[in-house]
């Protein structure tokens, strides 16, 4: 019975595919020319850099096209760490270290580390800041940078986040975000609509709101992902 | 003067690309964790170092940039290959020959008592 309920829903999911894509020739050019765009795709791809003057166009798309979604986006990340921590976080005793690493790690990890770890976040930093005229953006910022402190975690068993801290940084981030969308609001008709000056293309400070936004989800994301290592390394082990 | 520091970097290009070769080799054919990380950490880093070194000689605008690169690599690659390793002793990978001396070990057990 189970099988032939799987053969079934393969046969529709398999013709609900077949269907829109049968109308579709075989090589066909949809996405049209730069100066007469026939999908949403070419439009983007045409208007981004006089419209905005965002280089990278992902980018415009992600945080200005689709910022609503991009608020979703954060808001799943924010319900996930606030779920792992409910779950797992305890109040660390005075002196207390993490269970899961119990033996030290060698002293050239340590040293090591400790030169390696202002680089990435110096690089984490670069890449959410550059995120409107390079490859990259906030969410691939805040997770490279959240790396440094994992790296930091794992050589030094006295390294623990300040969980304080880590709530303010990512509360400001997500007040800055909302803040910046209700200014769309207030100055121009739209939630999250571009209302600042968009400059010139390829500047730093150029695109309007997309730094901003992304800055913020920059320190937005590193702050959960750090807090979420930070609470999966103080798991007590039974 | 630009060419010959043009040749210099190819050379250095194609010194990185052989070394690189032979790391991959290495990996393939080395028997067991410690040999292939000896084999792959060594190769890579001198063949990324000198491929990078060598693009900087050749576009001598990046040469800063590879520069940085180079000393990051120089920095992070053994030090990750150390971790693994240690990291393998740890989780009690038993090294291919059998061993005559491992001075690691005297100091891995002392540690443990401590």
């Amino acid at each position: 019975m189970k099988k032939v309920l799987v053969l079934l829903l393969l046969v529709v999911v398999g013709y609900s595919l077949y269907v829109p894509l049968s109308q579709i020739e075989f090589g066909a050019d949809r996405m049209g020319s730069i100066e007469n765009p026939t999908t949403v795709g070419a439009y983007y791809l045409s208007k981004t850099p006089s419209e905005l003057s965002v280089a990278n166009v992902i980018t415009a798309i992600v945080v200005n096209y689709r910022g609503f979604d991009t608020l979703g986006e954060v808001s799943v990340l924010f319900l996930a760490a606030t779920g792992i921590g409910s779950i797992l976080y305890r109040r660390r005793k005075e002196g207390e270290h993490s269970e899961t690493i119990s033996k030290p790690s060698s002293q050239l990890l340590q040293a090591g580390a400790k030169l390696i770890y202002p680089a990435i976040l110096v690089l984490g930093a670069y890449v959410f800041i550059h995120g409107h005229l390079t490859p990259g953006g906030g969410f691939q910022g805040g997770a490279i940078i959240a790396t440094g402190f994992l790296l930091m975690m794992m050589s030094y068993k006295d390294f623990h986040m300040n969980h304080t801290v880590l709530t303010w940084v990512e509360s400001l981030a997500g007040i800055t975000f909302v803040g910046v969308g209700i200014g769309g609001l207030i100055v121009g008709t739209t939630f999250l609509e571009n209302f600042m000056p968009v400059g010139t293309l390829n500047d730093l400070f150029s695109g309007g709101i997309i730094p901003i936004i992304y800055v913020a989800v920059g320190f937005k994301v590193a702050a959960e992902l750090a807090g979420v290592l930070d609470t999966l390394l103080s798991i007590k082990e039974n | 003067m630009m060419e010959i520091l043009e040749y210099i970097g190819l050379a250095f290009v194609l010194i990185g690309g052989i070394f690189l070769f032979l790391g991959a080799l290495g990996i393939y054919r080395m028997p067991d964790v410690y040999n292939r990380l000896q084999a792959g950490t060594k190769a890579s880093t001198m063949g990324a170092m000198s491929v990078i070194m060598g693009v900087g000689l050749i576009e001598p605008e990046w040469f800063f940039k590879s520069l940085i690169i180079v000393i990051f690599i120089a920095i992070a690659n053994p030090l990750s290959s150390h971790a693994l390793a240690r990291g393998a002793y740890r989780a009690s990978l038993t090294p291919f020959m059998k061993k005559k001396m491992d001075a690691y070990d005297k100091e891995f057990h002392q540690k443990k008592e401590d």
